[in-house]
């Protein structure tokens, strides 16, 4: 090593044109994904498929005591027991999810992805695992909201990234025919905070699936009160890598067994608080 | 909150130490070495270096993470979440370090370096014996800064799966529907964590004072 008796300079103009480089390959990088995620074949061969799961999506999917739990992880136990291979379980937060998918780091995402016209470009649904049907949710003592049109001028908070913002219009259609709109929308990374939000006073309502929101008001009746529908139907279903077929169908496979011999009516009571009888085998989305 | 509430904050905040704690353990001799390599003006490095740099300290450390973990792979590189994490945090925090040792490189006396060729040392020697303990005194208090940063943004990396302090406070928000108690217990642990962090400091700098009188 030499020790230099002068300052060392670089010229600003070689540092841009070397940041500017790193930057390209960097992007190169992020935007050259994997064309395929692991086949069935391939699953078969590796002996393992990789699910991710969700931590704070009650009652889909939560951590008690350390252990995940909740009506997909109930669910992915039976997967367990069905399938012919391993089934590796990764717990990561919803932000980054649908990339581990789409990039093939996960085979499947294994909680309840809602069925978007958006999402259908780069994933493949399985069957419906509930009715995702959106409501409103109110602070209880909140007397100024009665029905939909008492939204008007409100305020909404909703989960950033949520397909809900998408379904937005149709509340604000409803709203339309008495003459109001929709108010400033509020958006949050989680639900639980846009829940604490509400309960302060912050936003004046909140809208989640009706499954989330009952789960919700079950938990502080004192605090909450659930509204009314905004939205026409939704469904949440698993989802894999558009064009992953073969895994679709053994997944689809097992989702109507578990119709059929009445354990996912079990589970939707367990967690849901109600069943959904007429769920449909596969759902195209409006929206 | 329940005991195994608390008890998760605990483990989270065992994620959030050993993996801040083997960042800065990468980060702070990785980036005295980049910053030696620019003091010495190797050519090509030099500019390699100052685009690691500016670009390092652009990149938001969420991105940076989900880069590492979901592009790596997909170029032949296999990952798991804590080495994903671990060189994330390195990675940030040793640009910024690289720029704290330049800065005490840059304003270290010159004169001393050519008493130093005067009496026959190398260069190496030179600097172990009289570049080194100095630039460490100067850069020190930059240095822990720099590691609560660290600490602070360190979150960002449960995008990938990792539980720490503030991914277990999350959990357990998302299970009772009141995230206010868990997080004010995870800043507690923050504050914990920065305070020796911090004490640390205070006492490296005493026994350095000790050693060579005060700056």
């Amino acid at each position: 090593m030499t020790i230099p008796t002068r300052r060392t300079s670089v010229a600003p103009g070689k540092i841009a044109l070397a940041a500017a480089l790193c930057l390209t390959a960097l992007v190169g990088i992020a935007g050259w994904q994997k064309t395929q995620a692991a086949s069935l074949d391939e699953i078969k061969k590796r002996g393992y498929m990789i699910v991710a799961t969700e931590d704070d999506f009650k009652p889909f999917e939560f951590v008690q005591d350390g252990k995940p739990t909740g009506f997909d992880n109930e669910l992915l136990a039976i997967l367990r027991k069905s399938v012919p291979f391993e089934v590796r379980q990764e717990i990561i937060p919803w932000t980054g999810l649908l990339a581990g998918v789409s990039t093939g780091k996960y085979d499947m995402a294994l909680t309840a992805v809602l069925i978007t016209k958006e999402r259908s470009q780069s994933l493949d649904f399985t069957m419906p695992i509930a009715d995702a049907t959106h409501y409103y949710v109110k602070r209880k003592s909140d007397d100024s909201i009665k029905e939909i049109k008492d939204l008007n001028g409100k305020i909404l908070g909703v989960q950033a990234g949520s397909g809900l913002l998408q379904r937005v219009p149709e509340l604000e259609a409803m709203l339309a025919k008495t003459g109001g709109k929709i108010g400033k929308i509020v958006e949050y990374t989680s639900y639980p905070e846009a829940y604490q939000d509400l309960a302060i006073g912050r936003t004046d309502f909140v809208i989640n699936t009706v499954i989330n929101l009952q789960a919700l008001v079950k938990e502080k009746p004192n605090v909450f009160a659930l509204g009314q529908a905004v939205t026409g139907p939704s469904y949440p279903a698993w989802a894999v890598k558009k064009g992953n077929t073969e895994l679709l169908a053994l997944v689809n496979d097992f989702l109507a067994k578990q119709r059929a011999n009445g354990t996912m009516a079990e589970l939707e009571k367990k967690w849901f608080g109600k069943t959904f009888d007429k769920l449909p085998t596969s759902f195209t989305p409006q929206f | 909150m329940t005991p195994y509430a608390y008890f998760s904050l605990l483990q989270g905040a065992g994620v959030t130490v050993a993996l801040s704690l083997l960042g800065i353990v990468i980060g702070v001799p990785l980036g005295l070495g980049l910053a030696l390599v620019r003091w010495a003006r190797i050519p090509v490095l030099t500019q390699v270096i100052a685009a690691y740099v500016s670009v390092l300290r652009a990149t938001p450390l969420v991105t940076l993470v989900l880069l590492i973990f979901f592009a790596l792979p997909s170029i032949g590189i296999p990952i798991d979440p804590i080495p994903a994490a671990i060189l994330t945090l390195a990675l940030n925090t040793s640009a910024f370090n690289c720029e704290i040792w330049r800065a005490a490189l840059i304003d270290f006396p010159k004169t001393q370096l050519e008493a130093a060729q005067a009496t026959g040392m190398t260069s190496s020697l030179a600097f172990r014996r009289i570049v080194f303990p100095q630039i460490w005194r100067t850069s020190l208090p930059s240095l822990v800064n720099e590691m609560t940063l660290l600490v602070k943004v360190s979150p960002a990396i449960a995008v990938i799966g990792v539980v720490d302090i503030t991914r277990a406070a999350v959990r357990i928000g998302a299970e009772t529907y009141e995230p206010l108690p868990p997080f004010l217990a995870a800043t507690v642990l923050y504050f914990v964590i920065l305070l020796v962090l911090v004490r640390v400091q205070r006492s490296l700098e005493s026994s350095t004072a000790r050693k060579f009188g005060s700056a």
